[in-house]
């Protein structure tokens, strides 16, 4: 396998990703949203709250906010022409309603999304989002929680968005984990709520693929949320944590559009995870260059050299963190010098646990198998080749040693 | 009469508790969610336990992270050097740091009804979890830390931004709570105070008065308090047992139980402002609360102390084997002292066992001894029930796991 192989192997575009989709296309798109978002703006908002306001006092200039918005335009994947649209969007989105849920999980994903942060404009833009009910911020306690809840569900039948957060427990945990006075299980709580909801966000791998919860031999019987609902329109929005600039992307195209965002397979939004973390990937350079971190400490990893060899599997996992990266921006994983733990893939708590190389990873099947057979059939192809060329690529680059550079190619 | 009452905390606790003439009577904890995270463990490489332990908590994931290796590194009788010692402190303390903040705010001042600066304390909560971010690359759930070492290796540069975040975060932390003395009480800690007078409620919530701790580091050495004496706490001593009704094991040492967390910690150090409280209030929902907003302080010190003291030459990591074994190590975690138990047979994990700090607050009584949430709530008014359940600072999914 010669380099040039290699680098078409991995710098071919997702076939998924449509970038540009004509001139004809966006201007239909834009009509729409411009509708949608005059119709919004006839509505009462559920809170009196004026965002260019509270921007304002938070000392985020017009400019730094227009800037924000030209970067989450070009997240979503949208031309430069609807910022305009997208700043409105964000101001409007206090016009929808939504509805966050924990079942069975580490509360990793709000911690990220609520109290952790996000890029500064997105945390602002969230703390006024019209979060209806969240249970472990908003629930003063169970009975009155509960209340309040079906409150929400009532005035906002049919038009909220209900976040999921947490895996489902359908094998004999399902009696173990239940919800506040009633009793009711995760799994009926949760069809539930969805019965009125206009769409469901699964947030982290646990909603979306059961995560570290179903990891074998899944003692609770543990799936995502599109394993247990069926009548609903389902985002999913992988890795442990959920990155919050991918939940108010969602959030906010859902606002802009009135639709939920283009989905891959897995149900997940193209503009987040169209590409893999090693399309993007800081190290990437040297990922081309057969330069790889041998062993933890070693002079690579003083150079930040490619991680591969260590176990990254960027290259088989689909997500943002590259570009978006995490807590401020201010580093990622990979910056930290550990690989890609995959942990936005489905199975990843068996198939990619810890550092074992592609090649001889021993893949544990989830006992009810249903999340597997869901694996997007294009990644996985991709997935096999690219196991196979890194495989060779490393190997080689290994025997050839990196001074040699040259040669090689 | 009965009353019930289900608290959302990182996941879902049960409190039954019985009432007569507006006093407590009895109560029983239940947790009732479950993943079992102990079974998913057995079978597997034991590297695979740096990915799924983080993950038993999205707030105290850094301390299960090191809670695995250190536990994996004791087995394999290695201790790491000064710098790699100093990292996995910085970002462990601003994990502590950042749950301690948020928990005097959105959970005691709310409870109390009291207003607070949701900018300034977002702000700090933003900034802490930077500073962490620097060395373990994101906040929550990371994988930086490996038994032998560290995968960072952070450069000057890294660690003056580092500095410069903590020097901040202390800054903003002073205008918020004021100074420490207890003569003289100012700010957000003298809302507090007033508070708690006010509701009749700073003698309330008395327990044992023991106090536990099993973790070692530059904070607190391992050690236990009975009858005011300081003696040092042996891991084998501590005993689980299963409860009725619920998904959270009891702990018990020696047959007895006691209180572990910030009110320990602070207690076995000496701390003056701390032990003042204490003379005054016992271990009351007063000193427990003060103890945990006084923790912060020290740890940014801590932080700062090691981010001006660490040597970047040192090697981030040695290559370490990891044989079969059993062992178990104790690190300190937020909400107390967190214990992980590993026995591992050909290669492969044959046993593990988390023991988490709510585990030791929350146990209820058994064979006739008391436990400390117990003792806390039995003979408290009615309503302060809420409250002195919420100042052990509670996590249902650590508990259950
Ligand atoms: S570190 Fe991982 S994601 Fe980055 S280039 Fe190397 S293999 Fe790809």
């Amino acid at each position: 396998m010669n380099r040039e192989h290699l680098r078409s192997l991995f710098t071919a575009k997702s076939a998924r990703v449509d970038t540009n989709k004509g001139e004809a296309y966006y201007k239909n798109l834009y009509e729409r949203c411009r509708a949608r978002l005059d119709e919004l703006k006839k509505i009462t908002p559920l809170r009196n709250i004026d965002i260019a306001q509270v921007l304002e006092d938070e000392g985020i200039s017009r400019r730094d906010f227009l800037k924000w918005a030209s970067a989450t335009t070009a997240m979503l994947m949208l031309p430069a022409s609807f910022t305009p649209l997208v700043a409105e969007a964000a101001e409007l989105m206090n016009r929808v309603p939504v509805i966050w849920i924990e079942l069975q999980d580490c509360a990793g994903n709000s911690e990220a999304f609520i109290r952790a942060d996000g890029p500064k404009v997105d945390e602002i833009i969230l703390e006024i989002i019209s979060l209806e009910f969240h249970e472990t911020l908003m629930a003063p306690a169970g009975h009155q929680a509960e209340a309040q809840l079906e409150d929400a569900v009532n005035n906002f039948k049919g038009k909220y968005l209900l976040f999921v957060e947490g895996a489902i427990p359908v094998g004999r945990g399902r009696e173990w984990c239940t919800i506040g006075a009633s009793g009711e299980t995760f799994e009926e709580h949760l069809k539930k709520l969805a019965n009125d909801a206009a769409a469901i966000v699964a947030v982290g791998t646990c909603a979306t693929f059961g995560g570290v919860p179903a990891a074998a031999p899944n003692p609770t019987g543990a799936v995502g949320v599109m394993d247990v609902v069926n009548n609903k329109p389902i985002i999913n929005i992988p890795a442990c944590p959920a990155n919050p600039a991918n939940i108010v992307g969602v959030i906010l195209h859902y606002v802009l559009t009135g639709q939920i965002p283009e989905l891959d397979s897995l149900l997940r939004p193209k503009f987040a995870f169209g590409y893999r973390i090693h399309d993007n990937c800081e190290r990437r350079a040297h990922f081309d260059a057969g330069e790889f971190v041998e062993e933890w400490g070693d002079e690579g990893a003083q150079n930040n050299f490619c991680l591969y060899k260590m176990g990254c599997k960027g290259p088989m996992t689909f997500n943002n963190c590259s570009i978006v990266r995490y807590n401020e921006s201010v580093n990622w994983p990979i910056g930290a010098g550990h690989g890609c733990i995959g942990c936005s893939e489905p199975g990843f708590w068996d198939k990619y646990a810890y550092e074992r190389p592609m090649a001889d990873a021993n893949i544990k099947m989830a006992p009810n198998g249903g999340v597997e057979k869901s694996v997007d059939q294009f990644g996985l192809g991709l997935l096999t080749a690219a196991g196979v060329g890194i495989a060779i690529h490393a190997v080689a680059s290994a025997v050839a040693g990196k001074k040699s550079e040259g040669e090689e190619a | 009469m009965k009353i019930e009452l289900i608290e959302k905390i990182e996941g879902e606790a049960f409190l039954d508790v019985s009432c007569r003439q507006g006093k407590v009577r009895d109560a029983y904890v239940r947790f009732p969610h479950y993943r079992g995270i102990e079974k998913i463990l057995v079978g597997r490489d034991p590297l695979d336990a740096l990915v799924i332990n983080p993950r038993v908590c999205g707030i105290c994931g850094h301390a299960h992270l090191q809670a695995t290796v250190r536990t994996l590194e004791k087995l394999a009788g290695f201790e790491p050097n000064e710098k790699v010692k100093k990292i996995r402190e910085i970002t462990r303390f601003c994990e502590m740091v950042q749950n301690h903040i948020k928990w005097f705010y959105l959970v005691v001042f709310d409870r109390l009804g009291l207003t607070y600066d949701f900018r300034t304390v977002h702000v700090m909560i933003q900034k802490i979890n930077m500073l962490a971010a620097i060395f373990s690359g994101q906040w929550p759930h990371s994988s930086y830390a490996l038994p032998g070492g560290v995968t960072c290796d952070p450069s000057q540069l890294e660690i003056l931004q580092a500095k410069r975040l903590v020097q901040s975060v202390r800054e903003h932390f002073v205008l918020l709570v004021g100074a420490f003395d207890i003569k003289n009480l100012s700010k957000d800690l003298k809302r507090l105070y007033d508070r708690l007078e006010e509701r009749d409620l700073l003698y309330t919530g008395k327990s044992l008065d023991r106090f536990i701790t099993f973790g070692s580091d530059s904070y607190v050495q391992s050690s236990k308090i009975l009858h005011g004496k300081v003696r040092p706490a042996k891991l084998h001593n501590i005993r689980e047992f299963g409860q009725e009704k619920s998904h959270a094991k009891g702990v018990t040492y020696k047959g007895k139980f006691y209180e572990t967390g910030p009110l320990a910690r602070t207690m076995l150090r000496g701390d003056l402002f701390v032990k003042q409280l204490h003379r005054r209030y016992k271990d009351s929902i007063t000193t427990r609360i003060f103890a945990r907003i006084y923790e912060v302080g020290t740890l940014l010190k801590k932080i700062d102390e090691h981010l001006r003291t660490i040597d970047i030459s040192e090697p981030s990591y040695t290559p370490l084997e990891i044989p079969d074994g059993e062992t178990m190590s104790a690190i300190e975690a937020a909400r107390g002292s967190l214990i992980h138990k590993v026995c591992i047979e050909k290669g492969k994990i044959a046993e593990y066992v988390i023991i988490t700090p709510t585990q030791w607050n929350l146990s209820n009584a058994k064979n006739g001894e008391s436990s400390i949430i117990k003792k806390a709530l039995i003979g408290a008014q009615c309503e302060a029930t809420d409250i002195i359940f919420r100042s052990f600072d509670i996590c249902s999914v650590c508990t259950t796991h």
